[in-house]
């Protein structure tokens, strides 16, 4: 009789204790658990060293207009469409419905030729995390590959990952010309207002260095 | 005389109109040949693709309108279209020349090719942040939330039964 009351009384507290666990984490996970879902900003460590690091590019390729961007270190593997400039001069988006779709700007420099072409995508839309939600976690030194239409492959080593304010987003520096092959990554990022959306840009730079 | 004028310029429109109703939204628009960069120096490259030839469709270029000759757009793997290259001559001289691709089952597609001196190329640069996010990746995340309720239906299955066992006066 001893015994059997002595289990039952190590069985409630048993659980008892699994119950103040489940209420515990259950609210924990309710309220937010720690964690925002933000995308992924880069470090002050990936950002560009100034003057700007002075590698050599690989030879430049023919124009060939982009079909697919590939980045292995943040999963990315997207069709690419062509944009253009919006009425007030920006570039203009992918439609943001389709989460898996990036663009160029398609009356700029090609990818892998000699200038500076552009790539741009979603970091999220409305229901989630799009193609390039993760672009702020890369880093100096990763690849991105970009699928040609003539077959080519042109490969892209980043130089820099930088988060720049929409108020004060440097032109000339993301989108100036360049003297060798390079290329720019384009999502949002930076702070995020309730009211006004993200703050700014996340930009990643790379320059060619090399294809198949 | 304008009456007739004014039935050209109608009859003109409509098929403008007919012309915009079908343009694609965006990009590879069928019946077309795109050149890129349409805005090209003399001695450089320029590559043509077209999907008016269907799939696995081979189609003989002509850019003699530009002095260079003939050339071959073999299909891609780029969905199925015809694809292309040749080299401005460098003696070319500045001005839009037509560029003319024919399918192998004789369907005949164009596009304009600008030739323009290297000091004169000026491309136009976008300016501004780009709008690329809605904040949609910020909200709950489903898989916790319902992580959460069912960790919150556990605790309330505990307390439950302990409660019962308590008014049973089994004793806690």
């Amino acid at each position: 009789m001893r015994r059997r009351s002595c289990r039952r009384g190590f069985g409630n507290t048993a659980i008892g204790a699994v119950t103040v666990v489940a209420l515990c984490t259950g609210a924990w996970l309710l309220t937010g658990g720690g964690e925002t879902n933000a995308p992924p900003q880069p470090s002050a460590a990936e950002g560009r060293p100034d003057p700007v690091a002075g590698h050599t590019a690989a030879r430049a390729l023919p124009p060939s207009p982009p079909d697919r961007i590939h980045i292995p270190a943040i999963h990315v593997d997207a069709p690419l469409m062509g944009l253009k400039l919006t009425s007030t001069g920006s570039l203009d988006v992918p439609p943001a419905a389709r989460k898996n779709l990036a663009g160029w700007y398609e009356a700029g420099t090609t990818p892998g030729e000699t200038g500076t072409a552009i790539v741009a995508g979603h970091v999220d839309n409305a229901d989630g995390p799009a193609v390039f939600y993760d672009l702020g976690a890369l880093k100096k030194g990763n690849t991105i590959e970009l699928d040609r239409l003539d077959g080519s492959v042109a490969l892209f080593t980043v130089d820099a990952v930088e988060v720049y304010e929409a108020s004060r987003f440097p032109d000339q520096k993301v989108y100036g010309a360049a003297r060798r092959p390079e290329l720019r990554v384009i999502t949002c990022g930076g702070g995020y207002s309730r009211s006004t959306g993200y703050q700014g840009n996340v930009v990643v730079f790379a320059h060619l260095s090399g294809s198949r | 005389m304008r009456r007739t004028a004014r039935l050209l310029t109608g009859t003109a429109l409509a098929f403008a109109a007919a012309g915009l109703a079908t343009a694609p939204a965006y990009g590879g628009e069928r019946g077309s040949l795109e050149v890129f960069p349409s805005n090209a120096v003399p001695g450089g490259d320029v590559t043509v693709n077209t999907a008016a030839c269907g799939d696995d469709g081979t189609a003989a270029g002509d850019a003699s309108a530009v002095g260079a000759g003939t050339f071959t757009l073999a299909p891609s793997t780029h969905e199925g279209d015809a694809i292309g290259q040749f080299k401005v001559p460098p003696s070319a001289q500045p001005g839009t020349y037509e560029i003319v691709a024919k399918c192998a089952d004789g369907k005949e597609v164009t596009g304009d090719l600008m030739v323009t001196l290297a000091s004169m190329r000026q491309q136009v640069q976008p300016r501004g942040s780009v709008k690329t996010g809605v904040g949609g990746a910020l909200g709950p995340d489903p898989v916790q939330t319902a992580a959460g309720v069912a960790a919150l239906a556990v605790a309330a299955a505990g307390g439950t039964w302990l409660l019962h066992r308590r008014a049973r006066g089994d004793g806690i």
